[in-house]
């Protein structure tokens, strides 16, 4: 099979808003075919900007986005750049069906009417089965939970046939079984070779289902594997003295006691959930054992 | 019972009725058919906007002997182009600056209107709109401008409902944004001149909103919305038009009037999003409620 391999590269790009704020400097990743990868950083630090220069939506004053080797208006005359919206960036009252906003992903492929051919239909069809949302084809989008509602708007990805696809937080207002069924069509679709790029502030699902991480503070700070990119330092850089407030929702060890930990915190020092729900501390000598069986583990 | 229908056709025996009944229900029939578009993108306000940014190009063209059409679509583009600007340019609000464009454009058309020859522009004619003794060289303006807009509307409606919907999702498709906001600009200036004639510059926004906001209570899909919207649109103005001659009535205000009646139903009656749907809904689900309730508090008390 003869297929283009999928890439982002992010070269030195610098924003600068027309009011003057400087929202990027000088950030430069790069992304190479089937991988999921988590662009994290608190708000306001240009994570969003960064999309949009991945989307052609803002020019850079400085430097290059290139997608597949293009610049990105022409990845977007191939439509190969598909966006999965916030849920606050839609109006949920528009009188629209599941079957018409699935649809909206062929518009790039249609004639000058936009008037849906059989294999467009057939593309919208297996889209909706493959989210488990073919059901509800004829529902008003507001009509459904916020989960069915995301897997729609992925649906509408999937229509698209996007090489590169966008996620802006998508986990926000999903329940525990949607969030699964999205991560496993996720890794289906980097099975395939697709680029996925989700932006997040939430750090706990990161390590579970993403291989990279773009960590992002006005700038780039640190890119590549998960394991390597989310050191306290790194993580310190990029979320300051906030990181406390952060919930981390997964373990990716188990405690003596059974409960679920990580180590993800700015001190290194192990965190838990306790039973009401809130993050507490390990203490010290729990916190040097673990430790030694993590390593155990990696090594 | 003959005698009625001779009566019922009285308002067929003059010309100037026919030719207000027709011009007004095509008016009716092509902001119906763009008041989708223009509710859903919530540009209602840019509508009122540029119905009024009108005036003052209406009152130049009229002045210096150009087709009116052409003075107050240009009017309306530059009022859309300063509040873009001004938006753009400072730390302004939207809606002062829509404020600010509209009433500037407007107190410009007043003053020309004043500084004109008598009898050159009549202001209750723009600002009331008089069909009974519309020209016909104003006919002819309102003919192309409806040709133009349902064309435009006709080919592209689902690139803009998409536009209206998502725009990031347009971009992303490769769509040109710019040029399709450019075209529901246009559109919406060119309409607002169409309908000045039949209502109004006061009245315009009613025709351009309340059909619109009529459809989209009585259904669920964009494309029903648009026929839906068209067709109460077009209706209304024609009987309005017509009942005018009876009451002997503003026809403006009687078109609108009856949009507003059909508004006021679909908001009660509407099956899915009326009050008393949703007053239904409630009970129905305060009644599953209490069922589910009902078992638990026995088990309770077991």
């Amino acid at each position: 099979m003869n297929r283009t391999r999928n890439s982002i590269e992010v070269e030195g790009v610098s924003v600068v808003y027309p009011n003057g704020q400087q929202a990027l400097s000088d950030a430069s990743f790069r992304l190479e075919d089937g991988t999921i990868c988590a662009l994290v950083g608190v708000n306001g630090s240009g994570k969003s900007t960064l999309f949009k220069s991945i989307m052609g939506f803002v020019n850079p004053a400085a430097g290059r986005v290139r997608i597949n080797g293009m610049p990105v208006r022409e990845s977007l005359k191939k439509h190969l750049v598909a966006y999965v919206p916030q849920s606050e960036d839609v109006d949920w009252h528009f009188p629209v069906s599941v079957w018409d906003v699935v649809m909206m992903g062929r518009y790039g492929a249609m004639n000058f009417m936009r008037i849906p051919r059989t294999e467009d239909e057939l593309l919208v069809k297996k889209s909706l089965e493959r989210v488990s949302m073919w059901d509800f084809r004829d529902r008003q989008i507001g009509e459904l939970s916020g989960g069915q509602k995301k897997r729609v708007f992925l649906a509408r990805a999937l229509a698209q046939g996007g090489q590169i696809i966008l996620l802006d937080e998508p986990f926000t207002g999903v329940d525990v079984n949607t969030e699964e069924a999205i991560i496993g069509l996720l890794h289906e679709l980097r099975k395939s070779g697709a680029i996925i790029l989700v932006s997040t502030h939430n750090l706990g699902s990161v390590p579970e289902f993403c291989d990279q991480v773009v960590l992002i503070n006005r700038t780039v700070l640190a890119y590549g594997p998960t394991a390597e990119v989310f050191t306290a330092q790194n993580l310190a850089a990029a979320f300051g003295g906030v990181l406390r407030e952060f919930q981390f929702e997964r373990s990716t060890i188990q405690s003596h006691d059974g409960r679920a930990v990580t180590v993800l915190s700015d001190d290194e020092r192990p965190l838990v959930f306790g039973k009401d729900g809130h993050l507490e501390y390990l203490d010290r000598e729990n916190h040097e054992e673990l430790l030694r069986k993590r390593r155990e583990e990696h090594e | 019972m003959s005698d009625l229908l001779q009566s019922l056709a009285v308002p067929f025996q003059y010309d100037y009725m026919i030719r207000a009944i027709w011009v007004s229900t095509l008016v009716g029939g092509v902001c119906g058919f763009l008041s989708p578009f223009v509710t859903l993108k919530g540009w209602s306000l840019m509508g009122d906007a540029l119905s009024h940014a009108v005036v003052p190009g209406v009152a130049i063209a009229y002045i210096l002997g150009f087709p009116f059409a052409l003075g107050a679509f240009i009017a309306a583009l530059l009022a859309a182009g300063a509040m873009a600007l001004i938006r753009a340019q400072s730390r302004i609000r939207e809606d002062a600056t829509i404020g600010i464009v509209f009433t500037s454009f407007f107190a410009l058309g007043l003053v020309l209107i004043s500084l004109s020859p008598s009898g050159g522009v009549n202001l209750k004619t723009i600002l009331y709109g008089n069909i009974l003794a519309i020209a016909d060289s104003d006919i002819l303006q309102v003919v192309c401008i409806s040709a133009a807009a349902i064309l435009v509307v006709g080919f592209r409606w689902r690139d803009l409902m998409l536009y209206c919907f998502d725009a990031n999702q347009a971009r992303t498709l490769g769509l040109k944004v710019g040029v399709l906001h450019f075209t529901l600009l246009a559109l919406l200036a060119a309409v607002c001149v169409a309908a000045l004639q039949a209502v109004g510059a006061i009245l315009v926004l009613a025709m351009l909103i309340t059909p619109g906001a009529t459809a989209n209570l009585l259904t669920n899909r964009f494309g029903t919305m648009i026929w839906l919207s068209a067709s109460i649109s077009l209706a209304s103005s024609l009987v309005g038009a017509y009942l005018s001659y009876y009451i002997d009535g503003a026809t403006g205000g009687c078109i609108v009037t009856l949009q507003t009646l059909v508004f006021l139903a679909a908001f009660v009656f509407s099956p899915q999003h009326g009050l008393l749907a949703s007053r239904r809904a409630i009970r129905a689900c305060s009644g599953v409620l209490g069922e589910i309730n009902q078992p638990r508090m026995n088990g309770h008390e077991l």
